[in-house]
């Protein structure tokens, strides 16, 4: 099958001003995706996972925030070059996203069928009628009962689960090329996860969009993504399929990650932990972002940043260890995932 | 644990129904079974954990033993001493012996108040340090949990959020409890900082001799601290088993489908997923019979008109189904 970029984000840089100093929420962050390909992009709270995702979109609360740097290239256009009006074209059009909790994204007032047939009548131009029509149809696609009276009730009547469905009946009722989720199933008990991740996934083989899968579970990016970038401190620390970076993570910070899940299948007396915390983004330090509570650290690493290197084809590792400069331990803890 | 031992806690048909407001003067009194019938009990120095998913009463249940909701009827034994019937002096020391860590540190800590007051109230509320021994015992407390003896003077907003659920932990052990209700304790902290509070907690259920009952939806977390598990489904126990039991043989269709739906990073171990049709029923108006026959894939008829009780299956392992052996 043939490769084809959908979306391709280059060196962006999203930062926040406020009165303690210039946040750098996200920091030269690159990633490509491809037609069809689900990317997980994971990471603990304040690794700015969230931030990025929100300036694919330019929803980045601006004041404070602002995308000061980079280049977001949907189809080849530059979606950060666009006007408003060319920019509203591509929402929820081209490009939707869904986010962690739907109570909070839709209007309380106004019946859920309604607000999915708003967006199908802008985009496609359908009238009233053929536009609720389809957007009862898609409230049937993501396994609603009763599609016919769901449409008609407002957000408080439906269950959380349910209110999730709807918001991806929204997001994908103008068939996008990408589909954004943040965190979309963190708010939901694990049988709901289930429903909705096997609804996502289904959807996504009908209808051939191209998935950003952004999340804190690394159980759930295991399941469904073909590669992932982990994220530490604004930027991709490490990038790579699903398949290596699980049997074999080249980045401290994502073994350390890792290791420090209670494992399912195996008795432990204790967990690994990773000591310290994450820097303040008003105050990254000069070197690796990491170095602090990286078990390997070396002088090189706290006086000069490491780049993303690429080891091999498809995986790429924010780490001096893995360049020629490195001179200290190279063995990384064996992994028994 | 093979002798039998007398149990530290014993909850014995705790129920906890709330009242709603009647929509009109004369209808029907509108009741949510929040707890319905909760029976266990948990020995000197054991874990036992209580999942379940939203609304399934696990948390009442914490909240109802520790009377900070007052349960319908039921008993809770500590040490053989029903907590429901005691008067607020009574209670107030029996408290001294079993407490409680919340989900969120930001909530459950004063803003206004030191690491040093808070601490330092815990204690003079239960006089069981004398006030000159006071100070140690605060920096005997502050390094017990990972925090050094300066952090005393500061206030919760200068904390991290680990940092603040090592605070709820040391103002919980102030007082020298026998056990500790963990009510989601790590749901709200990141992996890496998660793991380091469910280490704290297995440390120092050794070095004091602990025992929690420990509330949490994250089964990866209850299977790594647990000794014993109870699975919680609309208000009643369905299962309870020691954790090797519950894992490797589950017997409820509820636990199954719970557990199969757990994503799990290694492929080797991922299960044939059981992907549960429609969403927990109200609480408002239950299902007759078992309260999962709505979404159970071998519901019955018997199912839908008789409750199954929580019967034993072998000595460590209860099930609530009329099926449980048909279904392994």
């Amino acid at each position: 099958m043939k490769q084809e970029t959908v979306l391709e984000v280059k060196d962006l840089q999203t930062y926040f001003y406020s009165s303690e100093g210039v946040a750098k929420a996200v920091d030269g962050v690159s990633f490509t995706l491809q037609k069809g390909e689900t990317l997980g992009i994971v990471g603990e709270s304040g690794c700015g996972k969230s931030m990025t995702s929100l300036s694919l979109l330019r929803l980045v609360p601006s004041p404070p925030g602002k995308i000061i740097y980079g280049e977001i290239l949907l189809n080849n256009t530059d979606i950060l070059k666009l006007s408003d009006e060319e920019l509203r074209k591509i929402r929820g059009n081209k490009i939707s996203m869904i986010f962690q909790e739907p109570m909070t994204s839709l209007n309380p007032v106004l019946s859920v069928g309604e607000q999915i047939a708003e967006s199908i009548r802008l985009h496609q131009g359908l009238s009233r009628k053929e536009a609720w029509q389809k957007a009862v149809d898609m409230i049937r696609l993501v396994g609603i009962p009763a599609p016919e009276k769901r449409a008609k009730q407002e957000p408080y009547q439906l269950s959380g689960g349910m209110r999730q469905r709807i918001m991806i009946a929204m997001a994908l009722a103008c068939t996008p090329d990408v589909l954004i989720a943040d965190e979309p199933t963190t708010a939901l008990d694990v049988t709901i996860q289930a429903q909705i991740i096997d609804i996502i996934q289904n959807l996504q083989k009908q209808l051939g969009m191209s998935i950003i899968f952004i999340t804190h579970d690394l159980g759930v990016v295991a399941e469904i993504c073909d590669k992932i970038a982990v994220m530490y401190a604004g930027q991709v620390v490490e990038e790579g399929t699903t398949e290596s970076l699980f049997e074999k993570p080249l980045h401290p910070y994502t073994n350390g990650l890792i290791q420090s899940l209670p494992k399912l299948y195996e008795d432990q007396e204790e967990l690994s932990t990773i000591h310290g915390t994450v820097p303040s983004p008003y105050n990254y330090p000069i070197g690796c972002r990491y170095a602090e509570r990286c078990p390997f650290t070396t002088d090189l690493c706290r006086e000069k940043q490491p780049e993303l290197l690429t080891v091999e084809p498809e995986k790429k590792v924010r780490c001096w260890m893995y360049s020629n400069e490195w001179q200290g331990e190279t063995h990384m803890k064996e992994m028994t995932v | 644990m093979t002798t039998k031992q007398q149990p530290l806690l014993e909850v014995n048909n705790l129920k906890q129904h709330f009242f709603l407001k009647k929509e009109k003067l004369f209808g029907p009194q509108q009741v949510v079974k929040a707890v319905d019938g909760v029976s266990f009990e948990i020995l000197p120095g054991e874990t036992l954990s209580i999942v379940g998913e939203s609304g399934c009463g696990k948390s009442t249940t914490g909240r109802s033993i520790l009377r900070l909701d007052e349960p319908t009827a039921g008993e809770v034994l500590l040490f053989g001493k029903n907590l429901v019937n005691m008067n607020k002096k009574e209670l107030r020391a029996a408290r001294k012996d079993i407490q409680i860590i919340f989900q969120d540190p930001y909530a459950s800590l004063n803003p206004r108040r030191t690491i040093r007051k808070m601490l330092m109230e815990a204690m003079s509320i239960q006089k069981i340090v004398p006030p000159e021994q006071q100070e140690a015992r605060m920096i005997e407390l502050m390094s017990l949990v990972g925090l050094r003896p300066e952090y005393l003077e500061r206030y919760p907003h200068e904390f991290s959020g680990g940092q603040r659920q090592r605070i709820g932990i040391a103002r919980a052990l102030a007082v020298n409890p026998k056990i500790i209700i963990c009510d989601e304790s790590v749901s709200a902290l990141d992996v890496s900082i998660q793991a380091q509070i469910l280490n704290l907690l297995k440390q120092l259920q050794k070095d004091l001799d602990l025992t929690f009952l420990f509330i949490s939806h994250d089964l990866s977390v209850v299977r790594h601290i647990s000794d014993r598990i109870m699975v919680m489904y609309l208000g009643k126990v369905v299962e309870i088993a020691d954790k090797h039991s519950l894992f490797s043989q589950p017997h409820h269709p509820y636990t199954k489908a719970l557990f199969s739906s757990i994503p799990v990073i290694d492929k080797h171990h991922r299960k044939e997923r059981i992907i549960l049709k429609g969403d927990l029923p109200s609480p408002l108006n239950p299902p007759t019979g078992c309260s999962f026959h709505t979404r159970c894939p071998f519901a019955t008829d018997k199912c839908k008109a008789e409750v199954p009780a929580l019967r034993e299956i072998s000595a460590t392992h209860k099930v609530a189904c009329h099926f449980a052996e048909n279904l392994v």
